[in-house]
Protein backbone atom coordinates (compact mmCIF):
# COMPACT_ATOMS: atom_id res chain seq x y z
CA UNK A 1 0.00 0.00 0.00
CA UNK A 2 3.08 2.37 1.10
CA UNK A 3 4.71 1.88 -2.26
CA UNK A 4 1.40 2.05 -4.01
CA UNK A 5 0.54 5.94 -2.93
CA UNK A 6 4.40 6.84 -3.18
CA UNK A 7 4.00 5.96 -6.31
CA UNK A 8 0.58 7.99 -7.22
CA UNK A 9 2.08 10.94 -5.15
CA UNK A 10 5.02 11.19 -7.31
CA UNK A 11 2.60 10.68 -10.69
CA UNK A 12 0.49 13.30 -9.39
CA UNK A 13 3.39 15.94 -8.62
CA UNK A 14 5.07 14.59 -12.03
CA UNK A 15 1.98 15.84 -13.66
CA UNK A 16 1.97 19.16 -12.04
CA UNK A 17 5.18 20.02 -13.10
CA UNK A 18 4.69 18.98 -16.45
CA UNK A 19 1.68 21.67 -16.24
CA UNK A 20 3.95 24.43 -14.85
CA UNK A 21 6.56 23.73 -17.40
CA UNK A 22 3.75 23.92 -20.10
CA UNK A 23 2.17 27.24 -18.70
CA UNK A 24 5.76 28.95 -18.32
CA UNK A 25 6.74 27.72 -21.81
CA UNK A 26 3.20 29.38 -22.95
CA UNK A 27 3.62 32.36 -20.81
CA UNK A 28 7.58 32.68 -22.50
CA UNK A 29 6.63 32.12 -26.05
CA UNK A 30 3.68 35.02 -25.72
CA UNK A 31 6.20 37.35 -23.57
CA UNK A 32 8.23 36.40 -26.84
CA UNK A 33 5.30 37.29 -29.27
CA UNK A 34 4.21 40.07 -27.72
CA UNK A 35 7.90 41.58 -27.83
CA UNK A 36 7.81 41.09 -31.35
CA UNK A 37 4.30 42.22 -31.87
CA UNK A 38 5.18 45.66 -29.85
CA UNK A 39 8.12 45.83 -32.08
CA UNK A 40 6.06 45.37 -35.53
CA UNK A 41 3.69 48.56 -34.28
CA UNK A 42 6.41 50.47 -33.33
CA UNK A 43 7.85 50.12 -37.04
CA UNK A 44 4.51 50.36 -38.56
CA UNK A 45 3.81 53.80 -36.50
CA UNK A 46 7.23 54.48 -37.93
CA UNK A 47 6.67 53.82 -41.33
CA UNK A 48 2.88 55.43 -40.99
CA UNK A 49 4.59 58.85 -39.54
CA UNK A 50 7.69 58.76 -42.41
CA UNK A 51 4.84 58.48 -44.82
CA UNK A 52 2.71 61.33 -43.74
CA UNK A 53 6.06 63.05 -43.51
CA UNK A 54 6.35 62.95 -46.94
CA UNK A 55 2.83 63.84 -47.98
CA UNK A 56 3.88 67.19 -45.98
CA UNK A 57 7.13 67.34 -47.45
CA UNK A 58 5.48 66.99 -50.89
CA UNK A 59 2.73 70.22 -50.15
CA UNK A 60 5.60 71.93 -48.61
CA UNK A 61 7.42 71.85 -51.81
CA UNK A 62 4.71 72.73 -53.68
CA UNK A 63 3.35 75.20 -51.91
CA UNK A 64 7.04 76.83 -51.60
CA UNK A 65 7.50 76.26 -55.87
CA UNK A 66 4.07 78.07 -56.13
CA UNK A 67 5.02 81.26 -54.00
CA UNK A 68 8.63 80.96 -55.87
CA UNK A 69 6.91 81.33 -59.22
CA UNK A 70 4.83 84.27 -57.73
CA UNK A 71 7.36 86.19 -56.12
CA UNK A 72 10.43 84.89 -57.43
CA UNK A 73 12.06 85.96 -53.91
CA UNK A 74 15.16 83.72 -53.37
CA UNK A 75 13.93 82.44 -49.78
CA UNK A 76 11.23 80.81 -51.37
CA UNK A 77 13.56 79.15 -53.53
CA UNK A 78 15.10 78.09 -50.43
CA UNK A 79 12.03 77.11 -48.95
CA UNK A 80 11.37 74.88 -52.18
CA UNK A 81 14.86 73.19 -52.32
CA UNK A 82 14.69 72.44 -48.38
CA UNK A 83 11.10 70.65 -49.36
CA UNK A 84 12.70 68.92 -52.25
CA UNK A 85 15.38 67.73 -50.29
CA UNK A 86 13.10 66.75 -46.99
CA UNK A 87 11.09 64.82 -49.91
CA UNK A 88 14.31 63.10 -50.75
CA UNK A 89 14.63 62.20 -47.52
CA UNK A 90 11.47 60.76 -46.46
CA UNK A 91 11.63 58.67 -49.64
CA UNK A 92 14.77 56.79 -49.01
CA UNK A 93 13.73 56.49 -44.75
CA UNK A 94 10.56 55.02 -45.79
CA UNK A 95 12.43 52.77 -48.54
CA UNK A 96 14.87 51.88 -45.31
CA UNK A 97 12.08 51.27 -43.16
CA UNK A 98 10.27 48.56 -45.17
CA UNK A 99 13.12 47.08 -46.83
CA UNK A 100 12.39 43.65 -45.01
CA UNK A 101 8.39 43.87 -46.30
CA UNK A 102 8.76 43.56 -49.98
CA UNK A 103 4.61 44.01 -50.76
CA UNK A 104 5.42 47.70 -48.54
CA UNK A 105 8.65 48.00 -50.10
CA UNK A 106 6.92 47.77 -53.27
CA UNK A 107 4.60 50.24 -53.12
CA UNK A 108 7.24 52.73 -51.52
CA UNK A 109 9.07 52.16 -54.82
CA UNK A 110 5.71 53.11 -56.87
CA UNK A 111 5.14 56.23 -54.87
CA UNK A 112 9.13 57.42 -55.12
CA UNK A 113 7.95 57.13 -59.04
CA UNK A 114 5.64 59.19 -58.39
CA UNK A 115 7.82 61.67 -56.24
CA UNK A 116 10.04 61.60 -58.75
CA UNK A 117 8.14 62.67 -61.40
CA UNK A 118 6.58 65.18 -59.29
CA UNK A 119 9.93 66.79 -58.42
CA UNK A 120 11.17 66.62 -62.11
CA UNK A 121 8.03 68.71 -62.96
CA UNK A 122 8.77 71.33 -60.08
CA UNK A 123 13.12 71.05 -61.45
CA UNK A 124 11.14 72.03 -65.15
CA UNK A 125 9.33 75.30 -63.59
CA UNK A 126 11.93 76.04 -61.35
CA UNK A 127 14.40 76.45 -64.18
CA UNK A 128 11.63 78.35 -66.77
CA UNK A 129 11.35 80.66 -63.93
CA UNK A 130 14.62 81.27 -63.19
CA UNK A 131 15.01 81.80 -66.96
CA UNK A 132 12.69 84.12 -66.58
CA UNK A 133 10.57 82.07 -69.30
CA UNK A 134 7.48 82.88 -68.49
CA UNK A 135 5.16 81.34 -71.37
CA UNK A 136 7.16 78.14 -70.37
CA UNK A 137 5.93 78.10 -66.76
CA UNK A 138 2.40 79.15 -67.44
CA UNK A 139 2.09 76.11 -69.51
CA UNK A 140 3.87 73.95 -67.19
CA UNK A 141 1.45 74.85 -64.67
CA UNK A 142 -1.42 74.83 -66.77
CA UNK A 143 -0.77 71.64 -67.51
CA UNK A 144 -0.61 70.67 -64.04
CA UNK A 145 -4.28 72.40 -63.46
CA UNK A 146 -5.83 70.31 -60.65
CA UNK A 147 -2.33 68.93 -59.53
CA UNK A 148 -3.46 65.30 -60.72
CA UNK A 149 -0.17 63.94 -59.73
CA UNK A 150 -0.61 65.69 -56.30
CA UNK A 151 -3.68 63.79 -55.89
CA UNK A 152 -1.99 60.36 -57.32
CA UNK A 153 0.73 60.68 -54.36
CA UNK A 154 -1.84 61.69 -51.81
CA UNK A 155 -4.12 58.31 -52.81
CA UNK A 156 -0.90 56.02 -52.95
CA UNK A 157 -0.19 57.07 -49.24
CA UNK A 158 -3.43 57.25 -47.93
CA UNK A 159 -3.36 54.00 -49.33
CA UNK A 160 -0.37 53.25 -48.06
CA UNK A 161 -1.13 54.09 -44.96
CA UNK A 162 -4.97 52.42 -44.83
CA UNK A 163 -2.66 49.21 -45.38
CA UNK A 164 -0.93 49.58 -42.48
CA UNK A 165 -3.74 50.59 -39.96
CA UNK A 166 -5.22 47.06 -41.15
CA UNK A 167 -2.07 45.50 -40.50
CA UNK A 168 -2.08 47.05 -37.28
CA UNK A 169 -5.66 46.25 -36.26
CA UNK A 170 -5.36 42.69 -37.66
CA UNK A 171 -2.42 42.35 -35.56
CA UNK A 172 -3.60 43.83 -32.19
CA UNK A 173 -6.34 41.51 -32.67
CA UNK A 174 -4.18 38.79 -33.28
CA UNK A 175 -1.93 39.93 -29.72
CA UNK A 176 -5.44 39.68 -28.25
CA UNK A 177 -6.46 36.75 -28.79
CA UNK A 178 -2.72 35.38 -27.80
CA UNK A 179 -3.30 37.43 -24.58
CA UNK A 180 -6.56 35.61 -24.00
CA UNK A 181 -5.32 32.03 -24.94
CA UNK A 182 -1.97 32.82 -22.63
CA UNK A 183 -4.67 33.39 -19.67
CA UNK A 184 -6.51 30.53 -20.39
CA UNK A 185 -3.43 28.37 -20.26
CA UNK A 186 -2.67 29.96 -16.93
CA UNK A 187 -5.72 29.69 -15.30
CA UNK A 188 -6.13 26.20 -17.09
CA UNK A 189 -3.24 24.88 -15.67
CA UNK A 190 -3.64 26.28 -12.27
CA UNK A 191 -6.97 24.97 -12.08
CA UNK A 192 -5.20 21.34 -12.95
CA UNK A 193 -2.89 22.07 -10.44
CA UNK A 194 -5.13 23.40 -7.56
CA UNK A 195 -6.77 20.33 -8.67
CA UNK A 196 -4.07 17.93 -8.69
CA UNK A 197 -3.03 19.05 -5.24
CA UNK A 198 -5.96 18.12 -3.82
CA UNK A 199 -6.08 15.06 -5.42
CA UNK A 200 -2.66 14.84 -3.76
CA UNK A 201 -3.92 16.18 -0.27
CA UNK A 202 -6.50 13.51 -0.83
CA UNK A 203 -4.36 10.45 -1.38
CA UNK A 204 -1.89 11.50 1.34
CA UNK A 205 -5.09 11.99 3.84
CA UNK A 206 -6.57 8.69 2.77
CA UNK A 207 -3.56 7.33 3.27
CA UNK A 208 -2.67 8.21 6.52
CA UNK A 209 -6.34 7.24 7.23
CA UNK A 210 -5.39 4.09 5.95
CA UNK A 211 -2.20 3.52 7.79
CA UNK A 212 -4.17 4.59 11.30
CA UNK A 213 -6.36 2.09 10.30
CA UNK A 214 -4.09 -0.52 9.87
CA UNK A 215 -2.10 0.76 13.04
CA UNK A 216 -4.84 0.11 15.09
CA UNK A 217 -5.57 -3.01 13.54
CA UNK A 218 -2.63 -4.36 14.21
CA UNK A 219 -2.64 -2.81 17.59
CA UNK A 220 -5.82 -4.86 18.53
CA UNK A 221 -4.45 -8.35 16.26
CA UNK A 222 -0.98 -7.47 18.90
CA UNK A 223 -3.18 -7.39 22.23
CA UNK A 224 -5.46 -10.37 20.66
CA UNK A 225 -2.23 -12.29 20.09
CA UNK A 226 -0.77 -11.39 23.51
CA UNK A 227 -3.69 -12.51 24.91
CA UNK A 228 -3.67 -15.77 23.30
CA UNK A 229 -0.09 -16.24 23.76
CA UNK A 230 -0.56 -15.44 27.74
CA UNK A 231 -3.68 -18.07 27.95
CA UNK A 232 -1.94 -20.91 26.17
CA UNK A 233 1.27 -19.98 28.39
CA UNK A 234 -1.56 -20.14 31.55
CA UNK A 235 -2.39 -23.46 30.15
CA UNK A 236 0.99 -24.89 29.65
CA UNK A 237 2.11 -23.46 33.11
CA UNK A 238 -0.77 -25.01 34.09
CA UNK A 239 -0.51 -28.40 32.55
CA UNK A 240 3.37 -28.79 33.66
CA UNK A 241 2.34 -28.06 37.13
CA UNK A 242 -0.21 -30.94 37.11
CA UNK A 243 2.63 -33.25 35.36
CA UNK A 244 4.77 -32.05 37.79
CA UNK A 245 2.97 -32.83 40.58
CA UNK A 246 1.61 -36.13 38.69
CA UNK A 247 4.97 -37.15 38.33
CA UNK A 248 5.94 -36.39 42.10
CA UNK A 249 3.26 -37.79 42.57
CA UNK A 250 4.02 -41.32 41.00
CA UNK A 251 7.74 -40.91 42.50
CA UNK A 252 6.45 -40.30 46.09
CA UNK A 253 4.28 -43.75 45.44
CA UNK A 254 7.19 -45.85 44.33
CA UNK A 255 8.96 -44.75 46.45
CA UNK A 256 6.58 -45.21 49.81
CA UNK A 257 5.90 -48.87 48.19
CA UNK A 258 9.83 -49.71 47.88
CA UNK A 259 10.00 -48.58 51.59
CA UNK A 260 7.13 -50.26 53.04
CA UNK A 261 8.15 -53.44 50.98
CA UNK A 262 11.70 -52.74 52.30
CA UNK A 263 10.35 -52.25 55.69
CA UNK A 264 7.76 -55.69 55.66
CA UNK A 265 11.36 -57.64 54.05
CA UNK A 266 12.83 -56.21 57.17
CA UNK A 267 10.44 -57.74 59.63
CA UNK A 268 10.78 -61.08 58.10
CA UNK A 269 14.79 -61.18 57.75
CA UNK A 270 14.55 -60.19 61.20
CA UNK A 271 13.08 -63.11 62.25
CA UNK A 272 15.37 -65.78 63.79
CA UNK A 273 12.85 -68.54 63.36
CA UNK A 274 12.57 -70.16 59.40
CA UNK A 275 10.22 -68.75 57.93
CA UNK A 276 8.94 -70.75 54.15
CA UNK A 277 6.35 -69.07 52.10
CA UNK A 278 4.65 -71.91 50.15
CA UNK A 279 2.36 -72.30 47.56
CA UNK A 280 -0.63 -74.23 47.00
CA UNK A 281 1.25 -76.94 45.67
CA UNK A 282 3.59 -76.59 48.63
CA UNK A 283 6.79 -75.45 46.73
CA UNK A 284 9.06 -72.70 48.20
CA UNK A 285 8.57 -69.18 46.95
CA UNK A 286 10.27 -67.11 49.56
CA UNK A 287 12.70 -67.93 52.91
CA UNK A 288 14.15 -65.63 55.18
CA UNK A 289 18.37 -65.25 56.08
CA UNK A 290 17.57 -67.71 58.87
CA UNK A 291 16.59 -70.91 56.30
CA UNK A 292 19.77 -69.65 54.46
CA UNK A 293 21.68 -70.08 57.42
CA UNK A 294 20.58 -73.10 59.16
CA UNK A 295 20.54 -75.10 55.63
CA UNK A 296 23.29 -73.20 53.84
CA UNK A 297 21.37 -73.54 50.86
CA UNK A 298 20.87 -70.26 48.79
CA UNK A 299 17.46 -69.31 47.67
CA UNK A 300 18.12 -69.92 44.38
CA UNK A 301 18.37 -73.85 45.14
CA UNK A 302 15.10 -73.32 47.33
CA UNK A 303 13.04 -71.48 45.13
CA UNK A 304 10.26 -73.41 43.40
CA UNK A 305 11.47 -77.15 45.65
CA UNK A 306 8.82 -78.91 47.46
CA UNK A 307 9.11 -78.45 50.81
CA UNK A 308 9.91 -81.61 51.87
CA UNK A 309 13.02 -81.51 50.02
CA UNK A 310 14.33 -79.84 53.38
CA UNK A 311 11.49 -80.42 55.71
CA UNK A 312 10.17 -83.44 57.35
CA UNK A 313 6.94 -83.46 59.40
CA UNK A 314 7.89 -86.12 62.24
CA UNK A 315 3.59 -87.24 62.36
CA UNK A 316 2.20 -89.88 64.15
CA UNK A 317 1.71 -93.27 62.49
CA UNK A 318 -1.89 -93.01 61.06
CA UNK A 319 -4.32 -96.00 62.13
CA UNK A 320 -3.58 -99.13 59.85
CA UNK A 321 -7.18 -98.64 58.28
CA UNK A 322 -6.28 -94.92 57.98
CA UNK A 323 -6.25 -93.25 54.79
CA UNK A 324 -2.46 -92.18 53.95
CA UNK A 325 -2.78 -88.19 54.02
CA UNK A 326 -0.20 -85.15 53.98
CA UNK A 327 -0.72 -83.69 56.91
CA UNK A 328 0.53 -80.09 55.62
CA UNK A 329 -2.05 -80.40 51.80
CA UNK A 330 -4.68 -81.54 54.30
CA UNK A 331 -4.43 -77.97 56.76
CA UNK A 332 -3.91 -76.15 53.68
CA UNK A 333 -6.97 -77.76 51.78
CA UNK A 334 -9.09 -77.51 54.95
CA UNK A 335 -7.76 -73.69 55.77
CA UNK A 336 -6.52 -74.05 58.84
CA UNK A 337 -3.32 -74.21 61.20
CA UNK A 338 -0.99 -76.47 61.89
CA UNK A 339 0.45 -75.42 65.15
CA UNK A 340 4.17 -76.64 66.72
CA UNK A 341 4.57 -79.83 64.98
CA UNK A 342 7.87 -81.75 65.23
CA UNK A 343 10.09 -82.02 61.99
CA UNK A 344 13.43 -81.94 60.55
CA UNK A 345 15.13 -79.84 58.58
CA UNK A 346 17.84 -81.55 55.94
CA UNK A 347 20.46 -79.02 55.74
CA UNK A 348 22.44 -79.31 51.84
CA UNK A 349 25.16 -81.70 53.68
CA UNK A 350 22.65 -84.16 54.77
CA UNK A 351 22.40 -83.23 58.82
CA UNK A 352 19.02 -83.20 60.28
CA UNK A 353 18.27 -80.32 62.74
CA UNK A 354 14.96 -81.17 65.01
CA UNK A 355 12.61 -77.88 64.50
CA UNK A 356 9.09 -77.19 65.85
CA UNK A 357 7.10 -77.30 62.96
CA UNK A 358 3.90 -74.69 62.28
CA UNK A 359 1.76 -73.98 59.69
CA UNK A 360 -0.51 -71.20 58.87
CA UNK A 361 -2.76 -70.58 55.78
CA UNK A 362 -2.00 -67.72 53.73
CA UNK A 363 -5.01 -66.15 53.09
CA UNK A 364 -6.26 -63.49 50.30
CA UNK A 365 -9.57 -62.25 51.34
CA UNK A 366 -11.80 -66.20 51.99
CA UNK A 367 -8.99 -68.08 49.74
CA UNK A 368 -6.00 -70.00 50.70
CA UNK A 369 -3.41 -69.42 48.30
CA UNK A 370 -0.54 -70.52 49.61
CA UNK A 371 1.08 -70.71 53.82
CA UNK A 372 3.82 -70.14 55.56
CA UNK A 373 5.91 -72.29 57.72
CA UNK A 374 7.66 -71.10 60.71
CA UNK A 375 10.33 -73.49 61.71
CA UNK A 376 11.47 -73.06 65.75
CA UNK A 377 15.34 -75.01 65.94
CA UNK A 378 14.05 -77.20 68.96
CA UNK A 379 16.46 -77.18 71.90
CA UNK A 380 18.74 -79.74 72.61
CA UNK A 381 16.99 -83.42 74.15
CA UNK A 382 13.61 -82.03 73.21
CA UNK A 383 11.21 -84.39 71.82
CA UNK A 384 11.95 -85.03 68.26
CA UNK A 385 8.78 -87.45 67.75
CA UNK A 386 5.23 -86.96 67.86
CA UNK B 1 3.54 -14.63 54.33
CA UNK B 2 4.54 -18.28 54.03
CA UNK B 3 4.09 -20.84 56.60
CA UNK B 4 6.54 -22.74 57.96
CA UNK B 5 6.51 -26.67 57.75
CA UNK B 6 9.74 -28.89 59.22
CA UNK B 7 10.47 -32.02 57.66
CA UNK B 8 12.21 -34.34 59.22
CA UNK B 9 12.84 -38.36 57.29
CA UNK B 10 16.61 -39.68 57.75
CA UNK B 11 15.81 -40.88 53.77
CA UNK B 12 16.90 -37.85 51.23
CA UNK B 13 14.84 -39.09 48.21
CA UNK B 14 11.60 -39.11 50.57
CA UNK B 15 12.65 -35.26 52.24
CA UNK B 16 13.55 -33.69 48.94
CA UNK B 17 10.20 -35.05 47.30
CA UNK B 18 7.97 -33.57 50.02
CA UNK B 19 9.68 -30.69 50.63
CA UNK B 20 9.80 -30.01 46.77
CA UNK B 21 5.72 -30.72 46.86
CA UNK B 22 5.27 -28.35 49.83
CA UNK B 23 7.08 -25.57 48.62
CA UNK B 24 5.25 -25.78 45.28
CA UNK B 25 2.07 -25.51 47.17
CA UNK B 26 3.32 -22.36 48.96
CA UNK B 27 4.88 -23.13 52.15
CA UNK B 28 8.15 -22.70 53.29
CA UNK B 29 10.38 -25.59 54.11
CA UNK B 30 13.03 -26.53 56.13
CA UNK B 31 14.41 -30.55 55.29
CA UNK B 32 16.35 -32.24 58.12
CA UNK B 33 17.68 -35.79 58.34
CA UNK B 34 18.11 -35.97 61.97
CA UNK B 35 16.30 -35.88 65.14
CA UNK B 36 20.04 -33.40 66.31
CA UNK B 37 19.05 -30.82 63.79
CA UNK B 38 15.35 -30.83 63.66
CA UNK B 39 15.35 -30.29 67.82
CA UNK B 40 17.78 -27.45 67.04
CA UNK B 41 15.55 -25.86 64.28
CA UNK B 42 12.61 -26.39 65.74
CA UNK B 43 13.20 -24.95 69.28
CA UNK B 44 15.27 -21.52 67.04
CA UNK B 45 12.31 -21.04 64.16
CA UNK B 46 9.21 -22.57 65.69
CA UNK B 47 8.09 -23.78 62.33
CA UNK B 48 4.17 -23.79 62.27
CA UNK B 49 4.22 -27.57 61.39
CA UNK B 50 6.87 -30.59 61.93
CA UNK B 51 6.52 -33.25 59.58
CA UNK B 52 8.54 -36.21 61.11
CA UNK B 53 9.45 -40.30 60.02
CA UNK B 54 9.31 -42.18 63.36
CA UNK B 55 12.48 -44.21 62.87
CA UNK B 56 15.27 -41.76 62.38
CA UNK B 57 19.14 -42.71 62.89
CA UNK B 58 20.09 -40.91 65.94
CA UNK B 59 16.67 -41.36 67.99
CA UNK B 60 13.35 -42.42 68.28
CA UNK B 61 10.76 -39.80 66.59
CA UNK B 62 8.29 -39.91 68.79
CA UNK B 63 10.55 -39.19 71.99
CA UNK B 64 12.13 -35.94 69.24
CA UNK B 65 8.55 -35.13 68.85
CA UNK B 66 7.66 -35.16 72.81
CA UNK B 67 10.68 -33.16 73.53
CA UNK B 68 9.67 -30.18 71.01
CA UNK B 69 5.96 -30.72 72.50
CA UNK B 70 7.34 -29.81 75.90
CA UNK B 71 8.94 -26.79 74.90
CA UNK B 72 6.08 -25.85 73.14
CA UNK B 73 2.73 -27.75 73.85
CA UNK B 74 0.73 -26.26 70.81
CA UNK B 75 3.23 -27.48 68.30
CA UNK B 76 1.72 -28.92 65.38
CA UNK B 77 3.04 -32.45 64.26
CA UNK B 78 2.50 -35.65 61.21
CA UNK B 79 3.63 -38.51 61.70
CA UNK B 80 4.87 -39.87 58.72
CA UNK B 81 5.63 -43.48 58.78
CA UNK B 82 6.17 -46.62 56.99
CA UNK B 83 5.52 -47.92 59.88
CA UNK B 84 1.96 -49.27 60.16
CA UNK B 85 0.10 -48.68 63.67
CA UNK B 86 -2.81 -50.16 64.97
CA UNK B 87 -5.61 -47.64 64.83
CA UNK B 88 -6.29 -47.71 68.41
CA UNK B 89 -2.64 -46.87 69.60
CA UNK B 90 -2.76 -43.94 66.91
CA UNK B 91 -6.04 -43.12 68.72
CA UNK B 92 -4.86 -43.98 71.97
CA UNK B 93 -1.36 -43.39 72.85
CA UNK B 94 -0.18 -41.32 69.98
CA UNK B 95 -3.00 -38.80 69.89
CA UNK B 96 -0.94 -36.87 72.98
CA UNK B 97 2.13 -36.57 71.17
CA UNK B 98 0.66 -35.62 67.36
CA UNK B 99 -1.33 -33.90 65.51
CA UNK B 100 -1.95 -36.50 62.58
CA UNK B 101 -0.68 -40.06 61.54
CA UNK B 102 -0.23 -40.38 58.07
CA UNK B 103 1.08 -43.60 56.41
CA UNK B 104 4.07 -43.38 53.78
CA UNK B 105 2.03 -45.01 51.46
CA UNK B 106 -0.57 -42.38 51.53
CA UNK B 107 -0.67 -39.91 48.69
CA UNK B 108 1.08 -36.28 48.60
CA UNK B 109 -2.73 -35.16 47.65
CA UNK B 110 -3.59 -37.02 50.64
CA UNK B 111 -0.69 -35.27 52.93
CA UNK B 112 -1.39 -31.80 51.56
CA UNK B 113 -4.73 -31.66 52.27
CA UNK B 114 -3.81 -32.82 55.85
CA UNK B 115 -1.64 -30.34 56.07
CA UNK B 116 -3.58 -27.58 54.79
CA UNK B 117 -6.15 -28.56 57.29
CA UNK B 118 -3.88 -28.07 59.80
CA UNK B 119 -2.62 -24.81 58.54
CA UNK B 120 -5.63 -23.14 57.75
CA UNK B 121 -6.94 -20.63 59.59
CA UNK B 122 -9.86 -20.55 62.45
CA UNK B 123 -13.20 -18.91 60.55
CA UNK B 124 -13.70 -15.65 61.42
CA UNK B 125 -16.59 -15.10 63.86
Amino acid sequence: MKDKTIRRILLFFLLISAILVIIAVQAVRNINRSAVSSDWVNHTHSVILEVEALRVAVYAGDGALHAYVLTGDTRDQAAFSEALSNVTEQVEITKALTRNEPAQHGQILQLESLVNLRAEFYRAVLAARQAGNGEKVHTLLAADAGRSALRDIRRKIDLLKNEELALLTERDTASYLQAQATRWTVWLGVALDVLLLGSVAWLIRDDLAARRRAAVAMQADNERLEARVQERTAELAAANARLSTENLEKQWANKALTHQLHYNQLIIDSIKDLVFVLTKGLRISRVNPAVVHLTGLEPAALINQPLARVVQLLTRHPAADAPLTDPIAQALKEGHDLRDQPALVEDKRGRKTPVRFTLFPLRDGDKVVGGIVTLQISPPGAETRP
Amino acid sequence: MKKHILVVDDEADIRDMLAQFLTANGYRVTAVASAGEALRIGKQELPDLIISDLQLEDADGLEMIAELKAARPDQLVILLTGVLFDPEVVSGVLARHISSYLEKTSSLARILETVNHLLSPPPAR
